[in-house]
């Protein structure tokens, strides 16, 4: 595949597309400082 | 993660085909708020609702973290009662991973969805002998110890 991890970064569109295509989400919460 | 876990290609193609990446600030109000994370990182698998079925804190090398994603999305399918997809998650883990952390919870994680899709103690007498047999001193073996009365109650 190539590239990098291609992250959302909005809960609701991770949501959506949860939803659209059937999939659990991995959430990351990462320390921003 | 950024510097070692995320950029491996397996991990890359694992978390971009497998499941659906979403990634915040630990202090993002209400998202993280709503997790109550406590330490970062902190991650883990959500399911179309929000709710929470897996989570893992702190640094995870790339076999460790597919392995516990693998364990997380079998949770969330055994939790939804579907069993033949978590199956296929933790033999995954069994068979792939056998030396990460999360194979223990996977068999133990086995024989409860063995049991709950058939009404079938065996596979919880199983899933303890070949934990005992194999991980004696590990915590999943303990909690899977009663099942070894299986035998007993059922004679």
């Amino acid at each position: 595949m190539g590239g990098e991890i291609k992250w959302e970064t909005e809960f609701d569109t991770a949501l959506t597309r949860a939803k659209n295509e059937g999939k659990l989400i991995f959430l990351d919460c990462y320390n921003p400082y | 993660m950024d510097a070692v876990t995320y950029p491996n290609e397996e991990v890359r193609d694992f978390i971009n085909t497998k499941v659906i990446p979403l990634r915040i600030p630990a202090d993002q109000k209400p998202t993280a708020g709503d997790y109550d994370i406590q330490w970062v990182p902190a991650v883990m698998i959500v399911d179309q609702n929000g709710k929470e079925h897996h989570r893992t804190i702190g640094f995870m090398p790339p076999d460790e973290l597919i392995a516990s994603i693998l364990l997380g999305v079998g949770n969330a399918h055994c939790n939804h009662g579907r069993f033949s997809a978590a199956l296929e998650c933790y033999k995954q883990i069994i068979n792939q991973y056998p030396r990460s952390h999360s194979v223990q919870e996977a068999i133990f994680q086995t024989g409860v969805s063995r049991y709950k899709s058939t009404n079938n103690p065996e596979p919880l007498m199983e899933a303890y002998e070949k934990l005992y047999e194999e991980y004696p001193d590990d915590r999943w073996t303990k909690r899977a110890s009663p099942s070894r009365l299986i035998p007993l109650i059922m004679e």
